[in-house]
Order: structure tokens, then sequence, then C-alpha cells
């Protein structure tokens, strides 16, 4: 398989590791497994936020490894727990997937690329195309209030870097309750280089937004969210 | 007669605190805030007219809403330190759930290295 994560050419891929967090995904856990194995050699980590359901087993499996969480701490404590993995792991790159088929595997070679070239520190996979009116309402607000530069915020399809794991597996990012903009604002302070890497997602296959899906949910979203841009924002010339 | 029943309200409010501190229902790193609030309640209920007194001295027309407002601004800070100390707790809790997490799957690993059955993973219910 010639692709930018196959070695070739002597060129080196880093250590790469795949961070998936998972609650109740035992539909489509399987799946997108599979599909990280067939593009590359990486280890896939599913964290299983205390599912109900038969999560665990399908992913195990599927070839993955997984760190079972006894309570559920919601997607960014999961995803911690993945990222405080890949440290104590010496991973040079962590890569953050969704579970529900969202995120392609066939996009982590072009999410990788400009990572592997030295243009970037972190890579966020955005597709603006997507979401509901809502959705893109949010993002132009958010965007506007936190001064922040990524097109697709919300995005959890990221590569991080040696340096943004560190950051991000602290104590200090513990208690962020969403991985957008609290960890964006983190990484940017911390002057990391941050790109945009344009992506297909394909419609949810549950087709509920964890945010999204009611009024009072956004409304959280968004209240946390300008309080936060409000309290960590940067001016533009230190961007 | 009203200070009498105040008195005696304020006695058994402080006596009750005290009490859940031996008991240890009440922490007493806590029990600091509460003893100085059983000393205030008992206090007040005896010598109800400190309030008067003070009121009158820091140009208060009603003597009673001096002491509700007293009392509300030391509520409030006491929510907000509990906040802050709900928050440092959470942190706690939330890399605790991580790291066993991490060392259950090490032990996983470790366990089928050797050849042996691991358990099965286990959920802990736990209320907000």
């Amino acid at each position: 398989m010639n692709s930018i994560l196959s070695p070739r050419d002597g060129l080196r891929v880093p250590r790469t590791v795949v961070i998936i967090p998972a609650h109740e995904e035992a539909r489509d856990i399987g799946r997108v497994i599979r599909e990280i194995h067939h593009v590359s050699n990486f280890p896939v980590v599913v964290v299983d936020d205390a599912s109900p359901d038969d999560t665990i087993r399908v992913a195990h499996e599927a070839g993955a490894h997984i760190i079972p969480l006894s309570v559920q701490l919601g997607a960014w404590g999961a995803i911690q727990a993945g990222l405080r993995y890949a440290l104590s792991r010496d991973f040079e790159y962590a890569i953050t997937m969704d579970a529900d088929g969202q995120h392609e595997a066939a996009a982590l070679p072009a999410l990788m690329q400009p990572i592997l070239e030295g243009q970037a520190d972190i890579t966020i996979g955005c597709c603006t195309r997507r979401g509901s009116r809502l959705r893109k309402v949010a993002w132009k607000l958010m965007k506007g209030v936190s001064g922040l530069t990524p097109e697709d915020l919300t995005s959890g399809f990221r590569v991080y870097d040696r340096r943004a794991i560190e950051a991000l597996a602290s104590r200090q990012a513990t208690l962020l309750e969403y991985q957008d903009v609290g960890v964006l604002f983190m990484l940017q302070k911390r002057g990391l280089t941050i790109r945009d890497v344009e992506v297909n997602m394909p419609p949810r296959s549950s087709g509920i937004s964890r945010i999204f899906h009611s009024w009072t949910s956004v409304g959280f979203y968004m209240a946390y969210t300008l309080l936060l841009s409000l309290t960590k924002r940067q001016r533009r010339a230190q961007l | 007669m009203i200070p009498l029943i105040t008195g005696i309200l304020g006695v058994i409010t402080a006596a009750t605190i005290l009490v859940l501190i031996r008991r240890d229902h009440l922490h007493a790193r806590y029990g600091l805030w509460w003893v100085g609030a059983a000393i205030a309640f008992a206090l007040l209920g005896v010598f109800p007219w400190i309030f008067d007194g003070l009121a009158e001295y820091l140009g208060v027309a009603y003597a009673p809403v001096l002491a509700l407002m007293l009392a509300i601004i030391l509520l409030v800070l006491k929510i907000l330190v509990m906040d802050l100390e709900r928050s440092r707790n959470q942190v706690k809790i939330n890399r605790l759930v991580q790291r066993i997490g991490l060392l259950e799957s090490d032990l996983r690993t470790l366990q089928n290295e050797h050849g042996k059955e691991p358990g099965s993973y286990g959920k802990d219910e736990m209320e907000d």
C-alpha cells in the first residue's frame, strides 16, 4: 500500500496512536477500527466511557487496545485518558477520532501530511459543509468571540504532537467540558501551530449530535464557550 | 419573652453543630466555620439587641436587614468556596478514573501475556 503512512524510501513514520473515545458505540466501532488498520499500522486505543452495551467486546475483537473507564467522564475525559496513555507510552503523535464513522480513516494521510512536512504541530480535520444551520451560526459566533482561527472548531478529528499531548494530559486540562474552545486556547497559548485540513465527513450514522441535540444542550454549550472565550481570549497580535 | 425563645433556639443550634462534629458527621475542617456560626447563633439568640446596636452604629435603619444582609454575604462566600472545592475534587475524581482505566488495561495486557484469564470489566454506579 503506497501511502504517506507506509514506510517507503527510508522515510520514517513517527510512532502514532489513534485514540477513540467511545460511549455506546458497539454498532459502528468495529468498522471504524478495521478501516484504520486498513490504512495504517497505527495502534488503536479505544477509551470506553462506561458503555452499558457491547462496545468493549466489539472493539477488542476488532483489535483495539481498551482503556475501560468505570465511571462516565464524557468525551473529553475519555480522550484525556487516551492522551495520558499516549504520553506514558512515549508516542510522538496522537490522533483523535470519533467512534461513529463521521471521521474517515481514508483521511488520515491528508491529516498527517502537514505534520510530517513540518508545517504544523497540530492538524484539525475540517468539514465546514456539514451541520445544521444552528451549528453554522454557533461556529460563526464562537469564532468571532474567541478569536480562534481554526475553521471547524468543534471537530474532534485531530492530530496532536508530543507537546500538545503533554499539555492536554495535564491536570490543568482535566476540567475542560468540551474538547473545542478550551483545548484550542490552551494549545494556542503554548505557541503551537494549528492547521486545518479539509476532509470529507459523512453524516453521522446514528444521526444524533452529542451537543446539538437539544436547545438546553446547545444553550449550555454556547454559554460555556462564551465564558471561556471571554476569559481566555488573546489579542490578535499574539496569535 | 422573645430573647428567651431566640436564646434557646440559638443555643440548641450551636449544640447540634458541636455534636455533629463530635460524632464525625461533620468534618472538623468545616467544623471551624460552623462553630463560628454556632457561636453567632447562640450569642445573637441570647442577646438579640447586639444587632440593634450594630445597625445604629452603621446607620442601617432597620436592624433585621443588617442581619439578613450579613447572612447572605457569608452564605454566598461559603458557596463560592464550596464550588471551588468541588472543582478540585472533580479533577481528582476524573484523573483517578482515568488512572484506574489505564491500570486496568495494563493489568489485562500482563495477564494475557502470562496466559491468565482476565476478569470481566466492571462498572461503578456513582451518583452526582
